[in-house]
């Protein structure tokens, strides 16, 4: 850190300081871990509130078994090279379900490979914290999340039990039954991710920078063809084109977008200039935002 | 209006201005200041951030055409309507969320600003207050063809109470008052008066119009006789609360770390101050103290470690020293406080029960209350208070505490950083309310007298003599105040400084 902290150095130590706060009063914290760029410097940032000790609690994978390659094989690697406790969870129940994005809805696909999952792998393994990369810039929705996101028993969010912040004082003492969500990039921007992923020479995963890859264009969305699950319809062809992805979840879920980025820096230069917010290329966005609010309403749950 | 008006807003309107391509990729901004704002939704608290959003900002460009496809206009004007950037947040407010703080974050090409917004109507003072402890500079919103108001009194003494040392009066809506800088003087006095009570460094007033953009980025030609700096170039210049940390060294302990061989760090964040290799440092509550031998980051070891890092001190000799303890110079340090004196923002619904089995929540350590009263509650418009025994939502609480075991406190008025408190339910864990330390002792049981009390009218004619009522000059005042509590207390004299007396302002009280 030079004299002066720049805005990284700060963002950096408050969330060493969340860290340390959440591992030294929880009984039983996990990191979740997507892989994504947020995770890389989610783990980065753990490593760093930690040394010289190892990281103190394991890291989670919800594997909906629908992840690009390169992601896994990332992870792995991630998970060898850095001697991690790496805990991989499926719904392996909503599987056999049929369960997939191609055929339902995002939101139902996301509902119980993603939330049920997390939820039935926190319960198996008694966590009572769980830390997760999210920050308050994603969505306006998350603009009020706390630090300490408290869920009562069933992971039920209670917006009357979140419990006020001020100060750095964060109370971590927990009601019977109670677990909570830690998050300690609640005050990063996308923009400060890809600065400090820069800054640290952080290695993420390939998928971030553009390469000729197969795609098919769906609802003007240009998707990838990771493996043979995802076939052309009627009227669409497969096609190469030079994409790489902004953002990262499940495959058929995820939107490319065109650049010739190839480089870490050239990365970063096209998203500090970018005109649109991250959020766009993930279609689970928009198909929730409406159509799942009026699931909801119609009694479909 | 006149046409030179016009112009210029057409003119700011075509090129709402936006950050160059970055040269420097790992561009890092020279600091993150945290603003709050207060005031409510008719003063044009929306639409002022919204301004800043589209003037300052390094706004998507798909949220801006969203604006400006909108065709949605501010009230009366063909403008934009700008506090529609605020709108994902107005519609999260239903969400019923018992403190509502929404945090939005933007940067110019020096600074990354965090908007800390609170909501302004009834019921505001938990929320405000819990959004100010964030805060490095506040904008106390007013309308001015209403100018201060009882409201900007309790905004004003809140900010106080958590600790907000810079405060700007942004006097909106000037477009409405013909630009009258008679009546911008009038409200600029009565703000300069209304500040004498609190302890703010600084506090500025900025006749502005949020709708139509005057001296908020861009200086106003519709007030040439106005030549203080626009809201934006204030707020560059506004340091941060971690920058202004007192020299004073603090050190609270989150953890120990250990690497399986011969390593024991004790893991925290320098607070106040700064710490070097080879400085001894205490633990107040038990004595034990050694010498730092080395300073551990992931990024390799450090010299010195000053207020807001976050590193793990290695002592050469292996104390038996945790979490909860502060580390201190033994010249320096924190009372090992059994009893104490706190004023609260009660932020539960649950009103204040002298049974409830409350816990005390310091920088970093939790200790069982044996004994807390309430001596009395805070009139936020007087400043004055009045004996009570009970308390509820959204009072200022004076209470008195002792501790089932001592806790590392300071006075907050003097080392704010861990004079901090939370109020914690044992049985449900929530968060009762929010506090700061106003006298801390070591003994079991205060003494009635014996509590020594600098005076302001003695501090005024010897010590600080050479001060004028300039902001600086007060800031000086309090350094200089706080520094002799500190001499004091460390030579065991239990010292207390002379809160600002209430000031007859002459302002109506009615108002």
């Amino acid at each position: 850190m030079t004299a002066t902290p720049s805005h990284l150095d700060l963002l950096e130590a408050e969330s060493i300081h969340i860290f340390r706060e959440a591992a030294a009063q929880f009984r039983k914290p996990v990191m979740l871990y997507s892989i994504g760029k947020d995770s890389t410097v989610l783990l980065h940032l753990a490593r760093k509130a930690f040394f010289p000790q190892a990281v103190p609690f394991p890291l989670l994978h919800v594997d909906t078994t629908w992840k690009f390659r390169d992601m896994i094989a990332f992870r792995d690697r991630m998970a060898r090279e850095l001697g991690l406790d790496l805990i991989v969870y499926t719904n392996h129940d909503g599987i056999a379900r049929g369960i997939n994005p191609i055929d339902h809805a995002p939101s139902i696909h996301t509902d119980v490979l993603k939330t049920q999952a997390l939820k039935q792998a926190l319960d198996k393994y008694g966590f009572d914290a769980a830390f997760g990369g999210a920050r308050r810039d994603e969505e306006a929705s998350r603009a009020k999340e706390r630090v300490f996101s408290f869920r009562a028993p069933g992971h039920r969010w209670d917006p009357r039990k979140q419990r006020p912040e001020m100060w750095h004082l964060l109370n971590g003492r927990l009601g019977t039954g109670e677990t909570v969500r830690v998050f300690p990039m609640s005050n990063w921007t996308e923009k400060d991710v890809w600065r400090y992923i820069l800054r640290e020479k952080l290695e993420v995963v390939p998928l971030y920078f553009a390469a000729e890859r197969p795609t098919i264009v769906r609802n003007g969305q240009i998707l990838m063809q990771d493996d043979e699950r995802l076939q052309p319809r009627d009227g669409e062809k497969v096609e190469m084109r030079k994409i790489r992805f902004r953002t990262l979840g499940d495959y058929p879920l995820t939107a490319a977008v065109e650049s010739d980025a190839e480089t870490i820096e050239a990365v970063v230069a096209e998203t500090l200039n970018a005109q649109t917010s991250e959020r766009q290329g993930r279609l689970i966005d928009h198909d929730q935002a409406g159509a799942m609010e009026k699931k909801k309403q119609e009694g479909y749950f | 209006m006149s046409v030179h008006a016009l112009h210029k807003i057409q003119a700011a309107h075509e090129a709402a201005p936006r950050l160059e391509v970055v040269p420097n990729l790992v561009r890092e901004l020279g600091g993150i200041t945290h603003l709050l704002t207060c005031g409510s939704v008719d003063d044009g608290k929306s639409t002022l951030i919204g301004r800043l959003l589209w003037d300052a900002s390094d706004l998507y460009e798909d949220q801006r055409e969203t604006v400006r496809k909108s065709g949605r206009k501010a009230a009366g004007t063909d403008l934009p309507d700008f506090s529609m950037l605020l709108d994902g947040l107005v519609a999260e407010r239903e969400q019923g969320i018992t403190i509502d703080i929404a945090w939005k974050y933007f940067d110019t090409p020096t600074r990354r600003f965090v908007i800390i917004d609170s909501p302004g109507h009834e019921q505001y003072t938990r929320n405000m207050a819990s959004g100010a402890s964030h805060a490095d500079v506040a904008i106390v919103l007013v309308d001015a063809r209403g100018g201060v108001k009882k409201q900007t009194k309790r905004h004003a003494a809140i900010l106080d109470l958590v600790g907000v040392k810079h405060v700007i009066l942004a006097v909106n809506k000037m477009d409405l008052v013909g630009w009258s800088e008679d009546v911008f003087r009038k409200i600029e006095a009565d703000f300069r008066t209304l500040c004498w009570k609190f302890n703010f460094w600084d506090a500025t007033a900025i006749p502005l119009s949020a709708v139509f953009g005057d001296n908020v980025t861009a200086p106003s030609s519709n007030m040439s006789w106005y030549a203080g700096p626009t809201l934006i170039q204030h707020l560059e210049k506004t340091p941060s609360r971690v920058s202004e940390a007192g020299s004073v060294f603090r050190f609270p302990v989150q953890a120990v770390l250990r690497d399986g061989r011969d390593f024991r760090g004790l893991a925290g964040t320098v607070t106040s101050g700064s710490v070097k290799v080879g400085d001894v440092v205490v633990d107040a509550l038990s004595n034990a103290s050694g010498k730092v031998v080395r300073i551990a980051t992931m990024d390799g070891d450090l010299q010195r470690a000053s207020a807001g890092q976050a590193v793990a001190l290695q002592l050469d000799v292996d104390v038996d020293v945790s979490r909860g303890a502060v580390l201190s110079t033994r010249e320096m340090c924190p009372v090992a406080a059994q009893t104490l004196e706190a004023r609260f923002v009660w932020l539960s619904e649950d009103p204040f029960s002298p049974t409830a089995g409350y816990l005390l929540r310091t920088s970093t350590d939790l200790v069982p209350i044996s004994n807390i009263e309430i001596k009395g509650l805070l009139d936020l418009e007087t400043m004055a208070s009045r004996a009570a025994r009970n308390c509820g939502v959204n009072d200022i609480a004076i209470a008195k505490i002792s501790l089932g075991r001592a806790a590392a406190i300071d006075v907050f008025a003097e080392t704010p950083e861990t004079g901090t408190l939370l109020l914690v339910d044992s049985i449900t864990g929530a968060t009762i309310a929010g506090g700061v330390a106003t006298s801390v002792t070591a003994k079991a049981e205060e003494p009635a007298e014996g509590h020594f009390v600098l005076k302001r009218d003695v501090l005024a004619n010897g010590l600080n003599r050479d001060l004028s009522m300039s902001p600086k000059d007060r800031q000086e005042f309090m350094r200089r105040a706080n520094e002799v509590a500190i001499i004091l207390r460390a030579a065991g004299v239990a010292v207390a400084i002379e809160p600002p007396p209430p000031v007859d302002d002459g302002m109506d009280p009615g108002l």
